[in-house]
């Protein structure tokens, strides 16, 4: 059985189907968007069960050829890099189409979007030939672009057409180094294992050359200073869930790619590039942790907040250890389930409020309890708080490239205490203190809310608690990896 | 002049446009739509002539005469046609056209198809220049063929003026290559290109560019496109531009070989020019079909990437299917996205709008009618090359040819274009999704627009996905015969 086929087309056969509904039946399109997110969830549930946790090979491969005459191939396969983030998506996506059920206008296209935004996605995770891999990187831009530009906020337009073009600039050069590898390798091949076999004849010039190519696409999606100037844009104009599946998701695409491609297909460019990679992931913590403390706007917070953790991702990733790599892909799974649970709790008060500025509340935790106990281990959980999902994979990523980078990662280390004041400053203004008035009306959380949310929650509760069965899936692989230039 | 009975598509095809011709004398106007019907069957007649041709050796030959019979031609032929079919479906729902001259359009345009289908086969530049001229002083008169509307007027005399200068120029070339080489056959050309016969052959080249819309030469391309009746703009934006891209690579890959005379960096040259006008000057337009103009522009660069790799010495034939593939593709999604195009404007006209063709007569399509909104943006998509539309599988073929030969500053400038691109077709995007619509009536499409929208759309989706048996014919379709 092709389970991770099904687990990728069944999003696509409900937006299918939601093409079908007539655009009044607004419950039927809800309840097949949800059906088939709720699908592909279970089926990656399956392969969890199923997942050999001793193994460092792909597994669940498929593998034939889709367009032979071009050497394409339709390859498919998770190992325990990918898996945890396929699991993570159809996770999300399957709340963040719940948290969506308070959209009210233009249902059928943005359940039509989404669910082909999801295959896309998923696709991505799971893609073992190179032209694959970017047809998948691609099906996500057209979605976003019309969930930012329809449901978003005032300046939508220009958010969703400056994601579309930078993404696409970015990919377009990754495009370029993947006919680059193709036309140096004998023979000519897309497929990825293949690929990273033949990299040995590769002059350094070269693999530093095509580096910098899929650099190019990875930076703009982690995004990795200074290509970041997107992200907050996108974020703060994005709806709600879309913000969720953006931070939760599409961030963790390019540094998937950087783990995947660019370190385990691209050994000599990838050291050529450490250093300045190290520096990127530096100044991504700081300078991320810096910018989200002059926010005003919650969610504009949250969003530079992501700018930070990802690069504790980076921080991991340059440290070439088991222990680094670990906290790295922790760091995506825990920054996916935590950012998401943020951003669905910022979309919960600014559907009551219609205003996200921080000092424009005050003393709410009288007003709203359950809420602000979701938002304190929330924020709590995201600046590292030991307990909480957080703190383990921050604590690994410095771990791991303490040894290495001994100065970054002591420099990286202020960017933490940044974190942490911007978090309690905004908990501080938000929650506690003087009750404003002004919200004296405001209703707490409700049932459908919380659905959405509570999972995430209980998530980083259990992640920061027992770790090791997340980290158990992957363990194999990344030791595998880290070892592999050895 | 041997083997005469291989052009017998051609000779059908002329004869019966004759025929049409003829008939508008006895045909009522009212009955204008009878013609139509007529032109597109005896298209598809033709059309299956050639495809029964296709699996026979026996039909291919080219020594001796002044045309080449051979799978690459007849590829081209079945795309014209193929054009040709659409264009008159759009023709049969555009409101203008069938009840006025039936006979006389329908005549004109099948002209011009077999015009275009001599010119793919051409190995004589005489020959070359008998069916140009043939398919512009049609195209011509089809772009006027709106009487009462001055853009109409104006379009027409703009493309004849430009088109007759043009022309008169590719006919001085062909006397200087007549008089260094002593014919104009370009079969069997031994001598050594000296200046004479250089300029001679950029002479032609410009008379072939001028119909191709190859920057610098595509001036008058904004405006026969806006002024021309909908379904003339979209015949024009594929089918000469595709014939004769491929007489470009017929005389200057294939006849002139890179080995004797190479045009490789004049190639390139144009084909980053013209991406590069036609995609920089799209973003400033404000009207859809000056924007799909030189949007068609930029298209035909994309093509010549694939003439540089197949012209480089030493190329390989990968250049000329990324050609052929690409060709096929853009018949595909540059008429889906012109069939929406008139669907709209066709509405629009009809609640009064200033300009039909405006992209303010598109906004809040998607609310009006999504389906149709979703088609027209997988053209555009497919235009742009994002997967996994058709346009995606032949952009990256061309661009791999060029790579493979070497020319990764052209792909470069190509996928930079590319994302340029995105912009402006993302515009149109732009008005039908976010923009508030006047109306919320859902846009009627009538049966044969519907039909051929159908086609396309099946087209640019099915080849995105599934692209192998495309590429199967049209690897099987590349080769020359002298």
């Amino acid at each position: 059985m092709n389970i991770l086929s099904l687990i990728t087309f069944i999003p696509v056969a409900g937006a299918l189907v939601i093409l079908c509904l007539p655009k009044e039946a607004e419950k039927p399109i809800q309840i097949t968007a949800l059906i088939a997110s709720g699908l592909s969830f279970v089926f990656s549930l399956f392969v969890l069960y199923a997942f050999d946790r001793t193994t460092p090979l792909m597994q669940f491969t498929e593998r034939f050829s889709w367009i032979p005459s071009m050497d394409i191939q339709y390859a498919l396969g998770v190992d325990g890099l990918s898996f945890p983030l396929v699991l993570l998506t159809t996770f999300v996506t399957v709340l963040a189409i719940i948290g969506s059920f308070g959209i009210k206008e233009r249902i059928k296209e943005y359940f039509f979007w989404f669910l082909i935004l999801e295959a896309g996605m998923i696709g991505v995770f799971e893609a073992q030939d190179l032209v694959l891999f970017y047809v998948f990187w691609e099906i996500t831009l057209v979605p976003m672009y019309f969930l930012i530009g329809i449901w978003g906020g005032p300046k939508k337009e220009f958010a969703a057409i400056k994601f579309f073009l930078y993404t696409l600039s970015g990919s377009v050069f990754m495009l370029l180094a993947i006919l680059a590898v193709y036309f140096n390798t004998n023979p000519h091949t897309f497929y990825l294992p293949d690929l990273m076999a033949a990299n040995a004849n590769w002059s350094p010039r070269f693999q530093i050359l095509v580096f910098l190519g899929f650099y190019f696409g990875f930076a703009i999606k982690i995004p990795a200073f200074p290509f970041h100037t997107w992200l907050p844009l996108a974020h703060v104009e994005a709806p709600t869930a879309v913000s969720v599946i953006l931070a939760a998701v599409l961030l963790k695409m390019g540094v998937y790619g950087l783990m995947r491609i660019s370190y385990g297909m691209l050994p000599l460019g990838f050291h050529w590039f450490l250093k300045p990679l190290i520096v990127i992931a530096t100044i991504n913590i700081v300078y991320g942790a810096l910018c989200a403390m002059a926010q005003t706007d919650m969610k504009k917070m949250v969003a530079y907040s992501s700018v930070n953790h990802m690069g504790y991702c980076l921080l991991g990733i340059a440290g070439v250890t088991a222990t680094g790599f670990q906290g790295a892909v922790m760091q995506m799974i825990t920054h996916g389930i935590i950012t998401g649970s943020l951003f669905l709790l910022v979309g919960v008060i600014y559907d009551r409020a219609h205003t996200r500025d921080i000092s424009a509340f005050g003393g709410l935790a009288v007003r709203v309890p359950v809420y602000a106990a979701l938002m304190f281990l929330a924020c709590f959980a995201s600046l590292g708080l030991p307990g909480l999902a957080g703190f383990i994979s921050e604590f690994f990523c410095f771990l791991g490239s303490f040894q290495a980078w001994k100065i970054y990662a002591a420099i990286s280390v202020l960017g933490v205490l940044a974190t942490a004041a911007f978090f309690l400053r905004m908990m501080e203004k938000v929650f506690l203190g003087p009750f404003n008035n002004k919200w004296a009306g405001l209703s707490d959380i409700n049932a459908r809310e919380l659905c959405s949310i509570l999972p995430l929650t209980v998530m980083t509760v259990a992640l920061g608690i027992y770790p090791k069965w997340a980290l158990d899936i992957m363990n194999t692989t990344l030791v595998h990896m880290a070892n592999m230039f050895k | 002049m041997e083997h005469l009975n291989l052009l017998y598509p051609e000779f059908a095809l002329g004869s019966l446009a004759l025929g049409l011709l003829v008939s508008d004398l006895f045909v009522a106007p009212k009955h204008g739509r009878l013609l139509y019907h007529l032109a597109w069957i005896i298209s598809i007649v033709t059309l299956c002539l050639i495809g029964f041709t296709i699996s026979d050796g026996a039909h291919f030959q080219g020594v001796g005469t002044l045309w080449a019979v051979d799978p690459f031609s007849q590829f081209f032929k079945m795309l014209i046609l193929l054009t040709t079919v659409l264009s008159l479906l759009m023709g049969l729902e555009y409101r203008e056209l069938p009840s006025k001259h039936a006979g006389i359009f329908t005549s004109l345009l099948l002209m011009a198809s077999a015009g275009m289908m001599f010119l793919v086969s051409s190995t004589d530049l005489l020959l070359t220049f008998i069916a140009l001229e043939l398919i512009s002083i049609s195209s011509f008169i089809l772009t006027g063929f709106e009487r009462r509307n001055p853009k109409s007027n104006e379009g027409a005399l703009k493309y004849f003026l430009f088109g007759a200068f043009s022309s008169a120029i590719m006919a001085y070339g062909i006397s200087l290559f007549y008089g260094a080489t002593g014919s104009t056959r370009l079969l069997n050309v031994t001598q050594a290109p000296g200046p004479l016969m250089i300029l001679g052959l950029l002479f032609i080249l410009l008379g072939l560019g001028f119909k191709a819309s190859i920057a610098p030469m595509h001036f008058w391309v904004p405006d026969a496109y806006e002024g021309a009746p909908t379904p003339v703009t979209a015949y024009l934006s594929v089918a000469p531009k595709i014939a004769t891209i491929a007489a470009l690579m017929r005389i200057f890959t294939l006849m002139l070989p890179a080995s004797m005379l190479d045009l490789t960096s004049l190639f390139t040259l144009l084909a980053a020019l013209t991406m590069t006008i036609g995609n920089f000057t799209a973003m400033f337009q404000t009207n859809v079909k000056r924007l799909l103009a030189y949007s068609s522009v930029a298209q035909a660069g994309y093509m010549l990437i694939g003439l540089v790799a197949a012209g480089t010495s030493g190329g390989d034939v990968r250049g000329i299917e990324g050609v052929l593939l690409y060709s096929f593709i853009y018949v595909a999604m540059n008429i889906g996205a012109f069939v929406v195009v008139q669907a709209v404007a066709t509405e629009a006209a009809a609640a009064g709008a200033k300009d039909p063709y405006g992209l303010e007569a598109f906004n809040g399509l998607a609310r009006r009618s999504f389906g149709l909104a979703l088609a027209l943006t997988f053209c555009l998509l497919s235009l742009a090359g994002i997967p996994p539309l058709a346009g995606f599988i032949g952009k990256l073929y061309i661009f791999e040819s060029a790579v493979k030969t070497g020319h990764i500053g052209l792909a470069v400038v190509g996928l930079v274009n590319s994302v340029v691109s995105v912009y402006f077709y993302m515009r149109i995007a732009y008005h039908m999704f976010f923009k508030q619509a006047d109306s919320a009536e859902p846009i009627a499409l009538g049966p044969y627009l519907y039909g051929g929208l159908a086609v396309a759309i099946a087209g640019v989706i099915i080849f995105g996905i599934y692209p192998e048996p495309l590429i199967a014919s049209v690897q099987s379709s590349a080769g020359f015969l002298p």
